[in-house]
């Protein structure tokens, strides 16, 4: 029997079909052109991140630090910049750092052997208090126009700002290589069972290495594209972003014990997560009621699977007896 | 007598504590005023909320779990006990309701994680934004301020007992309570258990989901209560109170030995771990680090920390694989 089988991530593309339908015609302003572009400028930092989170998750794994690792790679660019460095070199310096953190926290988890959990809550503490080390108090907000306007502006013609590019690019290589090659399946295999993953012959250290130092570089991406967007750097900017990440992942069905998950589950939950922020907006309705949907999504995203899962089983018990 | 410091420095309380002599030692000599009464008052005040909350806390990461909602129980918690004082509630009931707000929301964690099975990261991460959230709704731009804190509250937050901070004291206390707790009665014991091997715990009788449901009804009403602990600390309260208080309690747990795999620590070592941090804070300070390196210098303290633990902890016994099931 082949029938379609309503699995979570299916369920997320509906409800975002539903719920951006619903707002198109129920809230005044939803469909317009500018508020598009706001949505897709208000989810960039989140969902590229997330792209990277998704395969820490599935393999098992989780990163806190990365809205720490965010900010730092905005304060490096913040510095170099402010002490004569080009803006182009700085954003050079910006990637790498993020690209460092995310290598300290593999080398911790990896080769030291500690927990992801623990080391990146310290980690998360250390990276948010280079950032006040660097800045002090002086947020950096001279930055120069040509390459801000790359951060608010639409790209010509259209009403895509131009992070759209890089969402589009990310998540195109992301679910390739999570769905479609060795390294992906990989992944996979890892967050099922590391120890059968190993004596399998797969390089569980190495490729997780691989993929902290991958969050950390989405996570400078993400800074980069902070920055540009605010036009500054600041000690303590996306404070908090770590938990809104992690819930959009686990949001779109990854399992937060590892081994299931599809990247466009998580986009579609990102886009999701983005959707409902702009219609609660639209519609007047405090940042607190984002705050409680967020918290009341993520819940039921652990719950009905579960319920249901309980069902079918007192289902089969019954009809064994 | 040589056997005797060896089992000592293998109590997992012994290092993280040496350290913090160590600490308040060398910032002594460096900076006699750190030795004064100032010195300690500072730190017994600064550390109490926190420490409150690590006590809790340890109950559900022995068990291999944790509980994220504790920073947005508290803020809510200390908001609702200022407001129903400002409106004219007796205190006995101020802080009735804070407990039950703890409690209430200890045990719909405690409910989903051990009746369900679901993952408590998930689920505390869930509550912490539900919480936090009809606590902002209702608070609005709302602040409790020193007016309406009730004046026995306010009196805990700004009086010494032997020189030690009440609410410091309240603390220790609780310390003492929870240690005794957890090392003598049996269903204490069986957290453990439950931290070291949940599926043989099951297999050998422990009721699992039940003791999961208390430790998180523990500590959603030690935080509940705490709430009259923060509003005392800072003598006022408003949407943002507790914010981000969370990851500072867990890191004070880690510092102390409460291992995040489960199975291992004490409540005495979350509170020496987060009188450790709070100590280093002000040591830098009176070192004339720039206060700005402090955030920086805690993360390294913690991430040697658990660096220091697994080295020990590898030389006692071979190395064990262990999954996090968060």
């Amino acid at each position: 029997m082949n029938r379609f089988s309503l699995t979570w991530d299916k369920g997320i593309a509906l409800l975002l079909v539903a719920v951006t339908v619903l707002g198109s015609f129920g809230v005044p302003y939803f469909g317009s052109t500018d508020n598009i572009s706001f949505i897709l400028q208000d989810i960039g930092e989140i969902t590229l991140i997330a792209f990277a989170m998704s395969y820490l998750i599935i393999a098992g794994e989780i990163d806190l630090s990365v809205a720490s690792a965010l900010n730092l790679s905005s304060a490096t660019i913040g510095v170099l910049f402010k002490n004569g460095v080009p803006f182009g070199w700085a954003v050079v310096g910006g990637l790498l750092t993020g690209l460092a953190c995310g290598l300290i926290n593999g080398f911790l988890v990896t080769v030291v052997g500690l927990q992801s959990l623990a080391v990146t809550i310290g980690t998360l503490a250390l990276y948010r208090g280079l950032c006040f080390a660097l800045l002090g108090n002086n947020p950096v907000n001279q930055m120069p126009d040509d390459w801000t306007s790359l951060g608010y502006s639409n790209i010509e013609g259209t009403f895509f700002p131009y992070v759209t590019i890089l969402l589009v690019v990310f998540g195109a290589l992301f679910w390739v290589v999570l769905h479609y090659t060795q390294f992906g399946r990989r992944v996979f295999a890892i967050g099922i069972n590391p120890e059968a993953a190993k004596f399998s012959g797969i390089p569980v250290a190495r490729t997780k290495m691989v993929l902290f130092a991958l969050t950390g570089l989405m996570s400078g991406v993400a800074g980069v594209v902070y920055t540009l967007r605010f036009a500054s750097a600041s000690p303590d900017g996306a404070v908090g972003y770590e938990l809104a990440v992690i819930a959009a992942v686990l949001f779109g069905g990854v399992s937060i014990a590892g081994g299931v998950g599809t990247l466009w589950g998580v986009l579609a939950s990102v886009l999701v997560l983005g959707v409902v922020r702009s219609v609660l907006q639209l519609s007047d309705f405090s940042a607190n009621a984002l705050l409680i949907v967020s918290g009341a999504l993520l819940l039921i995203s652990v719950v009905f699977p579960r319920a249901s899962e309980m069902i079918r089983a007192g289902r089969k018990a019954k009809s064994s007896n | 007598m040589i056997s005797g410091i060896q089992k000592l420095l293998k109590v997992r309380e012994v290092p993280v504590f040496l350290a913090l002599v160590l600490v308040i030692l060398i910032t002594g000599f460096a900076n006699p005023r750190f030795f004064s009464i100032s010195g300690v008052q500072d730190i017994t005040l600064g550390v109490a909320v926190i420490a409150i909350l690590a006590v809790a806390q340890t109950f559900v990461i022995v068990m291999r779990h944790i509980d994220l909602s504790v920073g947005s129980t508290i803020g809510f918690s200390a908001f609702l006990i200022g407001y129903q004082s400002s409106h004219g509630a007796p205190l006995w009931w101020c802080l009735l309701s804070g407990l039950l707000l703890g409690v209430g929301v200890g045990a719909l964690n405690g409910f989903l994680v051990a009746y369900l099975q679901l993952p408590s990261l998930v689920v505390t991460l869930s509550s912490l934004y539900l919480v936090r959230g009809t606590f902002n709704e209702i608070a609005g731009g709302t602040t409790i301020t020193n007016t309406d804190v009730p004046k026995f509250i306010s009196f805990l937050g700004r009086n010494y007992l032997l020189g030690i901070p009440y609410l410091f004291w309240i603390a220790f206390v609780l310390m003492i309570a929870a240690g005794l707790v957890m090392r003598h009665l049996g269903w204490a014991r069986d957290l453990y258990a439950i931290g070291s091997n949940p599926a043989a715990s099951g297999l050998v009788g422990i009721p699992v989901a039940r003791r999961t449901f208390t430790a998180f009804v523990i500590t959603g009403a030690i935080a509940g209560l705490a709430g009259a602990v923060l509003l005392a600390r800072f003598n006022t309260a408003a949407a943002n109170s507790g914010t981000g208080l969370e990851l500072n309690v867990v890191a004070a747990c880690v510092v102390g030995g409460v291992a995040i795999a489960g199975g291992l620590g004490t409540p005495y070592g979350a509170v020496i771990g987060a009188v450790l941090l709070q100590a280093i804070t002000l040591a830098l300070g009176a070192l004339g680090v720039p206060q700005f390196w402090q955030q920086a210098v805690n993360g390294i303290l913690l991430i040697s920390a658990i660096s220091l633990d697994r080295y020990l902890s590898s030389r006692v016994k071979p190395t064990q694989i262990m999954r996090i099931n968060a």
